[in-house]
């Protein structure tokens, strides 16, 4: 996919300034969700849960080559064909022959961030591959062509105005149609496509080696259908969602489903052992998965950035931040955004690419606090931004100035004469200035009055 | 590729401390008492509806009466044939009831526990979709659950925790998007 | 008992009535207060940008400055975190420079938290009767350093009524030099922490740098909101109060 994330200073301000309903549905929905998830952590005192499942995690990530391994037997054993893919090029030449082999025209979607990260849908368009997306949101946002703007609710950036305009525009629906009568025409749509499709393509939300079993979780019973309905199913599978037993889903689902939306569980997870066995009436008649590096390795080895591959993508911390809060996801540019975004688009695609996400933060740790598996998402960021400081890829000036002022603060009698200067500036100096830091404060705050003697200078006089 | 993958994983961990497995979470306790009391509470706050059904006969009016809203059913594989409503079969994308034979519910999560053994679409196409769980099944926890299924794994089982719902459209609530808009489970005291 | 006040270089050049007022309550206290007159910045600034080595140059400077001090007190959450949590975080790797930091990070603490866990004083006087006040947690000293109840502790105690706010515990979107990186969304943060404050006589907060940004978005926006340092509430709560039983020494 094409990584934009370079333009986020650029975008977010323009979303500010252009479209605050963006703003306003964002902070809406978020609020709800982390209020929901406070007292569903609550309810279980989560903070044993969420050390349990970091330490589950983190073992499962320091033996990933042997549960990988593991994880294939048990898929096999269990009927499942089972692909690798190293990039997202390997993944969609992967789609693609099974697509081929099978004849498949129509493929259902059963919402999946990694086939975005991947760019499946273009591929597939580009073979004549007919792609419904089949949860609302996704459904919504593939009418209006957006990538998803939040890793569980895609189109939280939408408010009802804009469904309805949408729904009238496409389907003719009254304009001020509720959101029963706007749901029950998608579902019509929707509902001819499962029948329809040959194939239903899923993520994965955990894999168990040990049983083999795919976990998915989700409200709306588009994933069950999805993945029972079409001939096909096809699950993508980063290496990183691995569970070691079959018993560690009972806290992994429930923690998920409360860190993501204050619930006990999704309204349906579907625990998914392969293809339809001879005894069953229906069910798929072939499935695969598909295990997707894409960048995941390369983050493994790294010292730090390893942690983020904890994330089991519950969007709690984009729920929790006041930043994301203000933007929604697509000024981040990238798939993932909010707080796990911009720590893990570094480590994927590269920090030239993603330089400003690490920035996109005012480390206030609100994350931290949230994230079912303690990703210290703060740190992660003060990691980057170092590495940023180190490959040169911040701004001359502010390297200079940073320098510049590091002296000057080790310097008692430098601090002093700054100070004296800072009172000698004519007032008004600090309201209306050319200095860029300067200029940015005063652009929507009051100037800096320095106070008439510093306190220094009082404490000298006698206090 | 497989190989590939596996050997940069390798490598990438080559110098990384190796994290021990913790012994699973025990959950909580929960009586098979408690148990029937939480799933009704907690299936009904999620926007389900609970039916307790003292023995076979009861279950047998009970579905007499229940049925006269529908026009015909689609019906699980293994459902025992004294709960088959009486009601003309019809395939599960027309009919506008589905009913389960359930392999067990969850308490504390207020979820329906069905298996593919008995097929899917009913469980997934009709609008309204009845659960038949057998008392005995209802587990306190969903870890309880999870290590009595274990023993036989199906190409599919799933959680039902009420009706299908969703929040994408302004996020106002909407039930019955693309699954069941109602979800009924009739908790009997008979083991089928 | 002796304590070197860490003033901090914003309070210095900006708010320097909250440095008054944090010598003022700690005499009035039984504490004898010091100024080591060569302090500066803690270092902070660079610390957030990724400026690692001139955090450390800063940081070093500061470890010599307070390096004698019996207590080090700041009338800033964010302050002290950086000297209590990240200064031995900045020299993980350098064994005779992190035992010092681990030194200095054992004896620092934020105004409030001090009055309330090392001198044992949860009430101050009573003046702040009859004074609505809205408290705002700045990110550092409630997530980092785990300080809550102590400001509201001291506040309540004085008579004041300490009015419930819905995004007491959002970030206001100064975050240092987050707020001239990414001005619109700062702006936006501050925008959306006031659309909410309820109405009240004082807003104030532990944190020099967020109170400069609300109040010049206050100003800005030409709102009617006092703002105060936590310093400045505190010692006027202890004003009016004959004495206090201090368990300083």
């Amino acid at each position: 996919m094409q990584v934009k994330a370079n333009d986020y200073p650029k975008e977010s301000a323009r979303l500010l300034r252009e479209e605050p309903q963006v703003r306003e549905s964002v902070t809406g929905a978020t609020l709800n969700f982390d209020r929901n998830r406070r007292a569903a952590y609550a309810e279980v005192g989560a903070e044993a849960w969420r050390d349990w499942a970091e330490r589950v995690k983190n073992h499962v990530l320091t033996h990933l080559d042997s549960y990988l391994e593991q994880a294939e037997r048990a898929l096999i054993a269990n009927g499942v064909q089972v692909h690798w893919a190293e990039d997202a090029e390997q993944a969609q030449r992967i789609v693609a022959e099974v697509a081929r082999a099978a004849g498949v025209k129509k493929v259902v979607k059963a919402k999946s961030m990694l086939s975005e990260e991947l760019g499946i849908n273009p591929m597939l368009s580009s073979m004549g591959i007919e792609t419904l997306e089949t949860d609302l949101g996704e459904y919504i946002i593939q009418l209006l062509d957006q990538p998803p703007s939040h890793i569980v609710g895609p189109a939280i950036h939408l408010g009802l105005e804009q469904i309805r305009a949408l729904f009238h525009q496409r389907f003719g629906t009254p304009p001020d149609a509720t959101p029963d009568a706007l749901a029950g025409v998608a579902r019509k749509l929707l509902r001819e496509g499962f029948l329809q499709a040959d194939m239903g393509i899923s993520g994965g939300n955990f894999l168990v080696a040990e049983t083999g079993t795919l976990a998915l979780i989700e409200n709306e019973g588009n994933i069950r259908l999805s993945t029972s309905v079409p001939r096909i199913h096809l699950a993508l599978v980063g290496i990183e969602k691995l569970l070691p037993r079959f018993s560690d889903l009972a806290v992994f689902l429930s923690l998920t489903a409360r860190a993501a939306t204050g619930q006990r569980l999704g309204t349906f997870v579907s625990l998914l052992h392969g293809p339809r066995q001879a005894s069953e009436p229906d069910g798929p008649e072939a499935v695969h998965v598909v295990f997707v590096d894409n960048g995941r390795s390369a983050v493994l080895a790294d010292p730090e950035a390893w942690e983020t591959l904890r994330c089991v993508r519950c969007g709690a911390c984009l729920n929790a931040c006041p930043v994301y809060r203000q933007t929604g996801g697509h000024a981040y540019g990238y798939v993932y955004s909010g707080p796990i975004g911009a720590v893990l688009a570094p480590g994927l695609v590269g920090l030239e690419e993603t330089q400003p996400l690490p920035y996109a933060s005012s480390l206030c740790g609100a994350c931290y606090e949230v994230c079912p598996v303690k990703i210290p998402i703060p740190k992660l960021l003060l990691a980057w931004r170092q590495r940023a400081v180190e490959e040169n890829l911040t701004p001359r000036l502010e390297k200079a100035a940073i320098q510049g002022y590091a002296w000057a603060m080790t310097q008692p009698w430098a601090y002093r004469l700054a100070a004296k200067a800072l009172r000698l500036l004519p007032e008004k100096a600090l309201d209306n200035t050319v200095v860029p830091v300067l200029k940015a404060w005063v652009e929507g705050r009051a100037g800096l009055k320095p106070s008439p003697k510093s306190f220094r200078e009082l404490w000298e006089e006698g206090l | 590729m497989k190989e590939r993958i596996l050997s940069r994983i390798h490598r990438a961990l080559e110098p990384r401390l190796k994290a021990e497995l913790p012994a699973p979470l025990t959950p909580t306790q929960v009586s098979p008492d408690e148990a029937l009391k939480l799933f009704r509470e907690r299936l009904s706050g999620n926007g389900g509806e609970v039916v307790r059904l003292a023995g076979l006969e009861e279950a047998k009016s009970w579905l007499a009466e229940f049925v006269r809203a529908f026009s015909g059913v689609a019906i699980g594989s293994t459902l025992p044939d004294p709960l088959k409503p009486p009601l003309p079969a019809l395939p599960p994308e027309e009919a506008p009831l589905g009913v389960s034979w359930a392999l067990g519910a969850v308490a504390e999560t207020g979820s329906v526990i069905v298996g593919s053994a008995e097929g899917r679409r009913h469980q997934l196409l009709p609008p309204t979709h009845l659960a038949f769980v057998p008392q005995h099944r209802v587990f306190g926890t969903l870890a309880e659950a999870l290590t009595e299924l274990k023993g036989q794994l199906p190409s599919a089982i799933a959680l039902h925790s009420g009706p299908s719902k969703s929040a994408d459209i302004g996020q106002v609530m909407v039930r019955g998007v693309h699954g069941p808009g109602r979800l009924i489970a009739a908790i009997i005291a008979w083991e089928g | 008992m002796r304590v070197a006040l860490f003033v901090t270089c914003l309070a210095d050049q900006f708010l320097a009535e909250a440095g008054v007022a944090a010598v003022k309550l700690l005499r009035h206290l039984g504490v004898e207060v010091e100024f080591p007159p060569a302090q500066t910045c803690c270092g902070q600034p660079a610390y957030n940008a990724g400026y690692w080595n001139e955090a450390r140059q800063m940081a070093a400077h500061t470890l010599g400055v307070f390096e004698d001090a019996e207590y080090v007190v700041l009338p800033s959450g964010s302050c002290t975190a950086m000297v209590r949590s990240f200064y031995p975080e900045l020299y993980r790797d350098m064994p005779r420079k992190f035992s010092k930091a681990e030194a200095l990070s054992r004896k620092t603490y934020e105004l409030a938290e001090f009055i309330v866990k090392v001198l044992g004083v949860s009430t101050l006087g009573l003046g702040l009767e009859g004074q609505r006040i809205a408290y705002h947690h700045g990110c550092h000293a409630l997530r980092e350093l785990g300080i809550k109840d102590e400001p509201l502790t001291l506040l309540a105690n004085a008579g004041a009524s300490l009015v419930p706010w819905e995004a007491a515990i959002e970030c206001c979107g100064f975050g240092g030099l987050f707020s001239v990186k990414l001005p619109e969304v700062s702006l936006s943060m501050a925008d959306r922490k006031l659309s909410t404050l309820p109405e009240v006589d004082v807003l104030t907060s532990a944190d020099g740098g967020c109170l400069l940004h609300l109040s010049g978005r206050i100003a800005h926006r030409r709102l009617n909101v006092a703002v105060k340092p936590l310093a400045s509430v505190l010692w006027e709560a202890a004003q009016k109060t004959p004495e206090v039983d201090a368990h300083a020494g």
